[in-house]
């Protein structure tokens, strides 16, 4: 009887020692932002985000270079980077959050609520994002969509160009993470 | 000429020196000519990392947002999200140079193979976990090993 308690227990044991690297990188995250008036369309891109997740933890934490957004004209860039994010005072936009519910060793795709701080133009804002993450055979991708609103950043737009710029900049993400081996 | 035709000519001469302006800020694209511009400074890709890692605040106000040549060894080349990524090796095996090369490279860059010895011009935008390089070009043949 106790030997056989003894192999169930080392059996479990190998089982759980069986399990992949708990952290996953994503270096080449991308991130685009969109902002639709009826005076005109502002679109940019990030192809440099930078992603890890701790499985052990169900955390996740982004960090990307705000001077690394691609806009389809040179204005939009200057203007985004020299007026309204500075992005020389304040670089980077980051995001610790807490993924709910996450199941890593589930295949196929799940819908989970990520909360956690965003932080852009050195200001932090309480999130709950919306993301669908796909698992297959170990890699994870997450996609999504989110909204943020240009006054809850501290985002100073002249009252000339206000028209030009919604209140709400629509976000999407994709991320596809690989393990991190340590 | 009488006043009002003046008037009609200033008003036109005035709309196309204004529209004229508009046209180019609007259209022109930052580091569409990469190659044109001037370097700031080269840097070895081992070099940039390990200046980024001691103290990233100094090695912004070195290199962010200028233009630079990094030469380096080739670790992987990625078509992730339609877009060529070249990554040189850093002094770590965590971090590399990410070179986001411009449309026109894709050619050359299909070609490139690890371990290969290559010199890359674009603009530094910073450090994350990897340095950031943008609008890269290959700026020579690449040499074989």
């Amino acid at each position: 009887m106790n030997k056989v308690i003894i192999l169930i227990f080392l059996l479990i044991n190998f089982a759980d020692f069986e399990t992949k690297p708990d952290q996953f990188i994503a270096r080449q995250g991308q991130i685009s932002f969109f902002s639709y008036t009826s005076v005109e369309n502002i679109e940019a891109k990030n192809n440099q985000v930078l992603s890890i997740i701790d499985l052990s933890k169900n955390e996740i934490a982004i960090s990307m270079l705000m001077n690394a957004f691609i806009f389809k004209k040179s204005l939009m860039h200057e203007h985004f980077n020299e007026s309204y994010i500075e992005s020389d005072l304040h670089p980077k936009a980051t995001f610790e959050g807490k993924i709910k519910d996450f199941d890593p060793l589930m295949d196929g795709v799940q819908t989970r609520m990520i909360a956690g701080e965003l932080t852009i133009h050195g200001i932090t804002k309480e999130v709950e994002i919306k993301a669908t993450i796909e698992n297959t055979e170990g890699k994870y991708l997450f996609t999504g969509d989110f909204e943020v609103a240009v006054k809850d950043f501290d985002i100073k737009i002249p009252p000339i160009l206000a028209p030009n710029i919604a209140k709400n900049i629509s976000i999407t993400f994709r991320f596809e993470y690989q393990p991190y081996e340590k | 000429m009488n006043n009002r035709n003046k008037i009609i000519f200033l008003f036109f001469s005035a709309l196309l020196i204004i529209g004229g302006y508009a046209y180019f800020e609007f259209h022109k694209s930052s580091y569409k000519n990469i190659d044109a511009m001037s370097t700031d400074t080269s840097v070895n890709s081992s070099e940039l990392i390990s200046l980024f890692m001691l103290n990233e605040n100094s090695a912004n106000s070195v290199y962010r947002n200028k233009v630079i040549e990094v030469e380096g060894i080739v670790k992987e080349v990625t078509f992730l999200n339609n877009r060529n990524t070249v990554l040189l090796h850093g002094n770590n095996k965590y971090s590399s140079v990410l070179c986001d090369m411009k449309d026109d490279q894709v050619e050359e860059i299909k070609k490139l193979k690890k371990g290969q010895k290559v010199r890359i011009k674009g603009v530094c935008k910073g450090f994350l976990k990897d340095a950031i390089i943008l609008h890269c070009i290959l700026i020579n043949t690449p040499i074989n090993e």
